[in-house]
């Protein structure tokens, strides 16, 4: 097992460049952490988009209420595999829970993963779907799979008008206090990163902000991108005024997201400290593709490009479409590749700030290209699995129950 | 009646608050005083510290083997809780910096030595930091610092996040691949607390390197401390290193 | 009342999840953790417990018992302020079992190479250092040849 490993770092130690200290060789966070922020920044976008009709009476966007939701749950139920896969010792993950050090951002993970799933995510599907789960746990025909229905209902198949009015009410509720909960699972990641004053890559108070921004940008990106594909693949029509409104928060989110990373850009490049000089060189040098052309045109000015033209012209539906659709895709490589270039690129310069070590990606093994791989294809086989048991299709018109009591 | 009362509350409760508020604008003027922050060593013995004298070095590297093998460090040239770098500062400007396999190498000889303007060897090892960035970060108080100064691993402990190794703007901390934690100097704990000096100490031929007990104003470290002025790494951080050099130039990082 | 029992239900649910969470926290957190700060305070005494491979400068005194020579031709020499064992190696197992393990000699036939480790010349060298060049010095002859390993002057 070790003997890979020396192999890999003999060579590369043959592959630095200018002066590291000896223990920098070894890159600690891999591609794994890449998928992390990747990860959590879906569910907090995935979240957000569908907050925007619960909370902000967005109703054109309803279409995709409950496909949001349930993006954000297989999502979030994969995000603690990656962490765990990377961990020296994934058995004592635990202590994180029992043990958290409270000057610790990190330690925060597991309280705010567990209260966003269970108190915020779980409970607002749950309470988004119970009138039909109570339903299909009494006409479900499949035996087991009514039986996954009669549990879900917690053994209670009340549904009356009254009780559903109570449900509504809390997950509004449940989608008001779930929008910080959604910043606070993200921000913090990006908090991981921006508070490290030793590496001047990532230290910046900007980072959470700018984390969560494009998070909302790939979240929202991803559920456009998904509710397409899945429309066409049940030869449905997309609505088009849902489209165009996600469009639009699809722009703004990509707006912001730019502006910040250019402002921190900017002045970092005016302020010129110390480590001005070796970062510079990273972004022109080991940087230069993934940053320019991955991260900023594809990611970010193409996209903006795209979506700025079906704000200011007249466009057919059918360019439109192809318009979000590519706009997404281009956004959801981008936001990949800003994950790496943050997570990655700030390992790959010295802390003397003298030189540069590599990275390079193992096809097999924990921390490898098809471990990511796998992580990444989980969530879909989880949304899959989703909405077969919770179809996100039924009840497009989520039509308010009778009140109670009419006076 | 009722109403006078609440007028008297409200009049000497409102002059409290003004006089609280009073005093504590005035307040700055205090706050100077606070400036001086007493060392904790004035505080709790022992207190362990370091000192390294660039001068006096000689890039041997014989601590760094006896580090490894005191402390069961991995022989590979990817791991050191210590390592020696050597610095060449050229006429025009050029700084090259070295330190093949923690030194134990040695050092590949100089090119153009009349070019030179100054060239030294730096020893590294953990800062010791009063505010640790470590032990800030560690998620689950695997790394902390003992009541006599030292930072030290829980390696039983320790679920291997990395974090803390991301943290230290020092580059001291590695990935232990036999522990599968995280790993650092320990100033030689378990030699400390029993009276021996650290490894790398005991064998330094020409005493550069320099331990001691920082609240003991008779110890070695507190006299080089005093006659010498010394300079730490980064500073600016505020990690507030416990480690000090002599010698120290501008270019070393 | 009835309308509000399938969240009493999931409350239910919720605080009997908390419950399991103390219950496995009290069986699993380390019992030493936080006595002294967050930290397992076993850890340290764990550590204080590794053992020792080098004897160190203290333990000069022992090794001069049995190598009494070599003892006083390093004090009187140019080598008197470096630790035995920064030549021999770690001697701890010695000192404790002088029979069982004996820390070597430098190798005779590697000799100019052990020297030169310290003596070789170099720009970064403090300049009071003594330094020999390999190329001008003796090329060919062991150091040992003239020099006493001890007490080194001539």
């Amino acid at each position: 097992m070790h003997a890979q490993l020396f192999e890999s770092l003999s060579h590369a130690l043959t592959q630095v460049q200018g002066y590291i200290y000896p223990n920098e060789l070894e890159l600690q966070w891999s591609i794994l952490i890449v998928l992390y922020p990747y990860i959590t920044g879906l569910v907090a976008g995935a979240f957000i988009l569908a907050s925007l009709e619960r909370v902000f009476n967005v109703k054109a966007v309803k279409p995709t209420y409950r496909l949001a939701l349930l993006t954000a749950l297989a999502f979030l139920i994969v995000a603690p595999l990656p962490l765990n896969l990377h961990l020296g010792h994934p058995e004592r993950a635990f202590q994180i829970l029992f043990t958290p050090n409270p000057t610790s951002a990190m330690a925060m993970f597991g309280f705010v993963y567990l209260w966003y799933l269970m108190a915020v995510l779980l409970m607002e599907v749950w309470l988004d779907y119970r009138k039909e789960i109570v339903g299909w746990s009494k006409t479900e025909p499949w035996a087991p799979k009514r039986l996954f229905y009669k549990i879900v209902t917690f053994g209670v198949d009340n549904v009356s008008p009254r009780s559903l009015e109570i449900d509504d009410k809390l997950g509004k509720a449940l989608t008001v206090i779930g929008l910080p909960s959604a910043v606070l699972l993200h921000g913090y990641v990006g908090f991981i990163f921006g508070s490290i004053k030793a590496n001047p890559w990532w230290s910046t108070p900007l980072m959470p902000i700018i984390f969560l921004f494009s998070a909302m940008a790939s979240g929202i990106a991803g559920v456009l991108l998904l509710y397409m594909i899945l429309s066409a693949y049940r030869n449905k029509d997309t609505d088009m005024k849902c489209l165009d409104t996600i469009g639009k928060f699809f722009l703004t989110a990509l707006v912001l997201a730019f502006s910040l990373e250019m402002l921190e850009t900017i002045q970092q490049i005016y302020e010129a400290e110390e480590h001005f000089d070796i970062l510079s060189l990273l972004v022109q040098g080991k940087l230069y593709f993934s940053v320019f052309f991955v991260q900023l045109l594809m990611g970010s000015l193409i996209p903006m490009f795209l979506l700025g033209l079906i704000q200011l012209t007249d466009l057919p539906e059918k360019v439109r479409k192809a318009f979000y659709a590519a706009s997404a895709t281009f956004c959801l490589i981008g936001i990949f590749a800003m994950r790496w270039n943050v997570v990655i690129g700030g390992q790959f310069f010295s802390k003397s700030l003298r030189g540069f070590t590599t990275y390079k990606l193992e096809l097999v093994g924990r921390e490898g290209l098809l471990s990511a791989v796998v992580v990444m294809i989980l969530p879909f086989v989880i949304l899959a699995a989703l909405i077969y048991l919770l179809p996100p299709w039924e009840n497009a018109e989520h039509a308010p129950p009778a009140k109670s009591s009419e006076t | 009646m009722r109403g006078l009362q609440r007028r008297q509350f409200l009049k000497i409760s409102t002059a409290a608050l003004f006089g609280s508020l009073m005093t504590k604008l005035a307040a700055p003027l205090a706050w100077a005083e606070d400036f001086y922050r007493e060392p904790p060593w004035k505080r709790k013995k022992p207190y362990w510290g370091f000192a390294v004298d660039i001068d006096k070095c000689i890039g041997c590297a014989k601590c760094v083997e006896a580090c490894k093998i005191e402390n069961n460090v991995p022989k590979e040239p990817f791991y050191f809780r210590t390592w020696v770098e050597r610095y060449v500062l050229r006429k025009n400007g050029a700084v090259e910096v070295v330190c093949p396999n923690g030194g134990m190498d040695g050092y590949p000889d100089i090119e153009d030595e009349g070019g030179v303007a100054k060239a030294f060897f730096v020893p590294k090892l953990c800062n010791g930091c009063e505010h640790s960035p470590c032990v800030q970060v560690c998620p689950v108080g695997a790394t902390y610092k003992t009541e006599d100064g030292v930072v030290l691993i829980d390696k039983d402990y320790c679920i291997g996040c990395r974090y803390c190794i991301q943290a230290c703007p020092y580059g001291t901390r590695y990935f232990n691949p036999v522990t599968q934690t995280a790993d650092k100097c320990s100033m030689c704990y378990h030699r400390i607390t029993k009276g021996l000096a650290t490894a790398c100490v005991e064998v330094c031929p020409t005493g550069a390197r320099i331990f001691g007990d920082l609240s003991d104003p008779n110890s070695a470290l507190t006299k080089f401390r005093e006659d010498n002025k010394t300079e730490s790494l980064k500073v600016h951080m505020g990690t507030e290193p416990k480690l000090v050099y002599k010698g120290f130039d501008k270019e070393i990082r | 009342m009835k309308d509000y029992r399938h969240l009493i239900h999931v409350a239910a649910t919720f605080v009997l999840v908390f419950v399991l969470f103390l219950t496995a926290r009290s069986i699993l957190k380390p019992s030493s953790y936080g006595k002294i700060g967050r930290y397992r305070a076993a850890s340290v005494d764990e550590i204080k417990a590794l053992p020792i491979k080098f004897a160190g400068r203290t333990a000069q005194k022992e090794c001069a018992a049995c190598h009494e020579k070599e003892y006083k031709d390093k004090a009187s020499g140019r080598h008197k302020g470096l630790n035995c064992e920064t030549c021999h190696g770690p001697a701890a197992a010695h000192v404790a079992g002088p029979a069982s393990v004996k820390p070597p000699k430098p190798a005779e036939a590697e000799i100019v190479k052990f020297c030169l480790r310290c003596h070789a010349p170099s720009m970064a060298k403090p300049r009071k250092f003594p330094q020999v060049d390999p190329l001008k010095h003796n090329v060919g002859t062991a150091c040992t040849a003239c020099h006493t390993p001890h007490s080194p002057r001539l």
